[in-house]
């Protein structure tokens, strides 16, 4: 590849991992302004079905023909073929008085601060802007099935009082935003988007190389200007959706039938289906960031009457915004990455370029299983656990509880260690004698059953009495269901240990033993100078796996116990409160904190097993 | 230091292979005997009877005046040095030395003193402290050595020390072996299937075959008068070449042993029929087609600078001529081949010697 080929090939990419960036703003942007206008539109025909009356009761016994009469007589020349309305069908009390829903609708037009142009149908016929186009019926039955888009708004269906048939429709038009605290409302993602273009291009044409970092910053400086135009994009509708539900809050509160001076919360709560609506205190009119029970939430205090508060609550969209990094970060890392490639692949020769795209392709699978389901999932958890909700970990007794819990049950693990490696010697003593297979057998044999199986076993054979000793069950006892969990666990898993310890000292040579038997000594003494020493290596590595190991430990506990007996949680080891407090109060953030607690003492285990793993250089 | 004495000693290992067949063997006390064989001739098995790493299945092993046949290898004070170093990784070389004084409980001053003294005999006082891993192949195998004469056993048991040394190594090591032998005055049995070691080394050698001792004698007596067909196959480097051959004719005149493509004229009276001709490489040499007792097909020439190895096909047989300096022998052509008629070698067809 010539040089200017080279460049112009790497700044192209650059280009293009930078425009595809670009689109993925865009299509956040307009995700959540979507995701708002729906909300919005939501809202709204909850408000009208609230605030509009159903159609006055007899007098004119074709019930439907009343809107129909009064609309004509009205002074704008009438829509040029208003369509009947189609639910003519309907009880008249579960219908909607009509020029109650007209006064309603154009009110809302007419409401100070609301960012979107609203538009109400009745049946298929608009009622704000009469001479806009009606809907077609084929809109209107697809309603029955959710909201949809429709020409740049957002349609959702009106019900009818009882909520059951569709009788008209709310449509959501957002007038757009500015999108970014750049002059012109332009966000961050352009002009960096085009510094990091130009980044790229003068390292391709002028150094060649990715050494000056210059084109990796712009790379990272791209990624986090386009996930903040996202995250603001993603606040934004939030913060819409609250001003505007408050306005619509705070005229509900006055044009709630029947009139009266307090409007109950409960009732304003049934407008918000997907928030919160809870006594207030008065506060500016912004809409904040607060944490409620440790969770995230976005607030904005809403006045409806004299000195009566009420503050809205909303579940913030940009907690859920890191998922677009997922889309961002490989767009702004494709350009330096592609540079790497072009860079490698000019110089290598072309068997290596196929052999290794070969190795990728080999790789890809695993990889792409690993970065979707362990690493992507870590770093959410990560994200989720943040930092606010550790000091009320750190205060709940039973995180400390959980954690000594876990640190007397990998107390197991000397033990089962200490079984194998005599099951190891005594297996490798005879290990051409059929009393060696029968050995190695039975230490195998529970390490190759399934974990819940073995529980649900030894789950029989503790309530038929403990193996006859003590107490009837010691897994209902508190004292004694961690020692039981313990003692399954040793003969779980001391097979397993056996089998490392046995082929450690398979590997050690014989000549070595066979050195000491001639050097002289007792048998003990020559197990303690010579066997030992040469096994330290696999020793520490079946100690610390074990102890990681029990420090996971969660499929025991969830089988037997439950974390039981509960008064005292004498099992609540650290993964399984992970659990309960995932799916038990959906407490995420919670669990994820605790989840990354535990990731970090394991952290320190993980590391004297890496180093000696760097340090199993063999035997002289 | 202390005779070793073996006694119908036989093993028999767990699979049903038979080892050793009814073993006798008598090593002199001070005496470097070499126990020469291919492998699987039960060798090394004999050497871990001695030491008690194996219990024979039948027969008796005496160290000395003691039969020690059942005792455990600690009790009978003989050292033993293995194939690889077998050096503890965990222990410097000092330590590695003292091991078997700790083992017996040997008094700390004294085990530092014999430590010391091995180690300047060997050489090893500059890498005292080192580990294993930090040695060079000759250094572990001589601190090996150290680990075994710092003890002052009754014999030594040596298997294959040199066998995974390089050739030099190997030359230079053979030496200080020798030397120690001498300064020690000690009792040696030496495992090896290296014919260059076994004559250079052995003061007398030992070979075995398939489990049975074939014969024991000086390394002069075994080259030159091999006790049968496996020993003259085995001793020497290459081994002799054993034809598979006739014996026929009535008179004086036209008496002959047929063997493949050669007709060698002998002046054996008695024998007729089946036979086996050993011929050592030495004695073959080459000459004009039809001009020798027979014609051969050149296989393979090996130059090896004093001396050139010929590899022939003799009528289906394959012979091998050792001729001197670089010899002009192209492959593929057909050569005649002259014997030294005086010393050939004649066994019966089970391998006895003839005549």
């Amino acid at each position: 590849m010539s040089l200017r080929g080279w460049a112009a090939g790497a700044a192209g990419a650059a280009a293009v991992a930078a425009a595809l960036a670009l689109v993925v703003v865009a299509t956040a942007q307009r995700h959540y302004e979507g995701a708002f206008a729906f909300r919005m539109a939501g809202t709204t025909a909850a408000y009208i079905a609230a605030v509009t009356p159903p159609p006055p009761p007899p007098p004119p016994p074709p019930a439907p023909r009343a809107p129909r009469g009064r609309r004509r007589t009205r002074p704008p020349p009438p829509p040029p073929a208003p369509p009947p309305p189609p639910p003519l069908s309907l009880p008249a009390a579960r219908s909607y008085d009509l020029p109650s829903l007209l006064t309603q609708a154009r009110a809302l037009r007419t409401l100070p601060g609301w960012s979107s142009d609203v538009e109400v149908y009745f049946g298929t016929a608009p009622l704000v802007d009469a001479t806009a186009p009606p809907l077609s019926p084929e809109d209107l039955s697809r309603l029955d099935a959710g909201g949809h888009w429709l020409a740049g708004a957002a349609l959702v269906p009106l019900r009818d009082r009882d909520g059951q048939e569709v009788v008209g429709a709310v449509a959501v038009r957002p007038r757009p935003a500015p999108h970014g605290p750049l002059p012109g409302g332009l966000g961050f993602a352009f002009p960096v988007a085009l510094l990091a273009v130009a980044a790229a291009a003068v390292t391709a044409f002028r150094e060649r190389s990715l050494r000056g970092g210059s084109y990796v910053g712009a790379a990272l400086l791209l990624a986090l200007a386009t996930y903040f135009d996202v995250w603001t994009a993603a606040r934004q509708s939030t913060d819409r959706w609250l001003i505007d539900t408050r306005r619509l809050l705070q005229e509900a509160a006055t044009r709630l039938p029947p009139p009266r001076t307090r409007v109950a919360i409960t009732e304003l709560a049934g407008l918000v289906r997907d928030g919160e609506i809870v006594a207030g205190e008065p506060a500016e009119s912004a809409p904040r960031r607060v944490r409620v029970d440790g969770e995230r939430r976005a607030v904005v205090a809403v006045l409806i009457g004299s000195q009566r508060w009420i503050e809205l609550r909303s579940v913030p969209a940009e907690i859920e915004a890191p998922g677009w990094l997922l889309l961002l970060l490989p767009c702004a890392f494709l350009g330096p990455i592609a540079i790497i490639g072009l860079r490698w692949a000019e110089r290598t020769p072309a068997w290596r370029r196929h052999e290794t795209a070969m190795a990728w392709g080999f790789l890809a699978p695993a990889a792409i299983h690993l970065a979707i389901f362990t690493i992507g999932p870590a770093i959410y958890a990560i994200y989720l656990a943040s930092l606010a909700n550790f000091p009320a970990l750190v205060r709940d007794p039973l995180t400390w509880n959980a954690f000594a819990n876990t640190a007397a049950y990998a107390l197991y693990v000397p033990v089962s260690v200490t079984l194998a490696l005599a099951g190891a010697l005594a297996v490798h003593r005879f290990r051409t004698h059929w009393r060696g297979r029968v050995l190695s057998a039975l230490f195998l044999l529970p390490y190759v059953g399934s974990v819940v199986a073995i529980a649900l076993l030894w789950q029989a054979m503790y309530r038929a009495g403990s193996l006859g000793m003590g107490r009837p069950d010691w897994l209902s006892n508190p004292g004694t269901a961690l020692p039981a969990l313990m003692l399954v666990s040793i003969w779980a898993h001391v097979g397993g240990q056996m089998l490392v310890f046995l082929s450690g000292l398979q590997a050690i040579p014989q000549a070595y033993f066979d050195a000491a038997r001639v050097d002289g000594g007792s048998a003990w003494r020559r197990f303690w100078r010579v066997t030992m020493p040469l096994l330290r290596p696999v020793t520490w590595f079946v100690l610390v796996t074990g102890v990681i190991g029990a420090l996971q430990m969660f499929t025991l506990v969830f089988v037997l116990t439950a974390g039981g007996p509960f008064p005292p949680h004498s099992t609540d080891v650290v993964v399984h409160r992970i659990y309960r407090t995932a799916f038990g109060p959906q407490a995420f953030g919670m669990a994820s904190a605790l989840a990354v607690m535990l990731a970090a003492l394991l952290l320190i285990f993980r590391w004297p097993q890496l180093t000696l793993s760097r340090r199993q250089a063999g035997h002289a | 230091m202390a005779s070793v004495t073996l006694r119908r000693l036989s093993k028999v290992f767990d699979g049903g292979r038979q080892a050793l067949h009814e073993l006798d063997l008598d090593v002199r006390d001070g005496e470097l005997l070499v126990l020469l064989g291919p492998s699987g001739s039960g060798k090394t098995t004999v050497l871990r009877c001695i030491a008690g790493l194996e219990e024979p299945s039948a027969g008796d092993v005496v160290i000395g005046e003691r039969v020690v046949t059942h005792d455990s290898p600690a009790a009978r004070d003989v050292a033993m040095v293995f194939q690889t170093p077998a050096l503890y990784p965990h222990l410097s070389v000092r330590e590695n030395i003292a091991f078997p004084l700790e083992l017996r409980g040997v008094a700390e001053a004294q085990v530092a003193e014999r430590v010391v003294e091995a180690a300047a005999r060997l050489g090893l006082e500059q890498v005292l402290d080192r580990l294993p891993a930090q040695l060079s192949e000759g250094e572990r195998q001589r601190a090996a050595l150290g680990r075994a004469i710092v003890r002052g056993p009754q014999a030594f048991l040596f298997d294959e020390p040199l066998s995974r040394l390089d050739a030099k190594l190997r030359v230079e090591l053979r030496g200080e072996l020798l030397a120690l032998h001498r300064a020690l005055g000690a009792t040696m049995i030496y495992v090896t299937h290296d014919q260059t070691e076994a004559m250079t080394m052995g003061q007398r050698i030992a070979v075995l075959h398939e489990g049975r001792l074939r014969q024991i004698g000086t390394p002069e007596e075994v080259y030159q008068r091999p006790a049968d067909v496996h020993v003259a196959r085995f001793v020497g480097t290459p081994g002799m070449n054993v034809l598979q051959g006739r014996g026929r004719g009535t008179g004086d005149e036209d008496r002959v042993i047929q063997a493949g493509s050669l007709v060698i004229p002998v002046e054996l009276s008695t024998y007729e029929g089946e036979l086996q001709v050993g011929i050592r490489p030495e004695i073959v040499g080459l000459c004009a087609v039809d001009k020798g007792v027979g014609n051969a097909d050149v296989l393979v020439v090996e130059p090896l600078g004093s001396e050139t190895l010929v590899h022939l096909n003799a009528g289906g047989q394959p012979l091998v001529a050792r001729l001197p300096g670089f010899a002009e022998v192209r492959v593929g052509t057909r050569v005649g081949v002259k014997v030294d008629r005086r010393r050939l070698y004649l066994f019966d067809a089970a391998g006895a010697p003839l005549g």
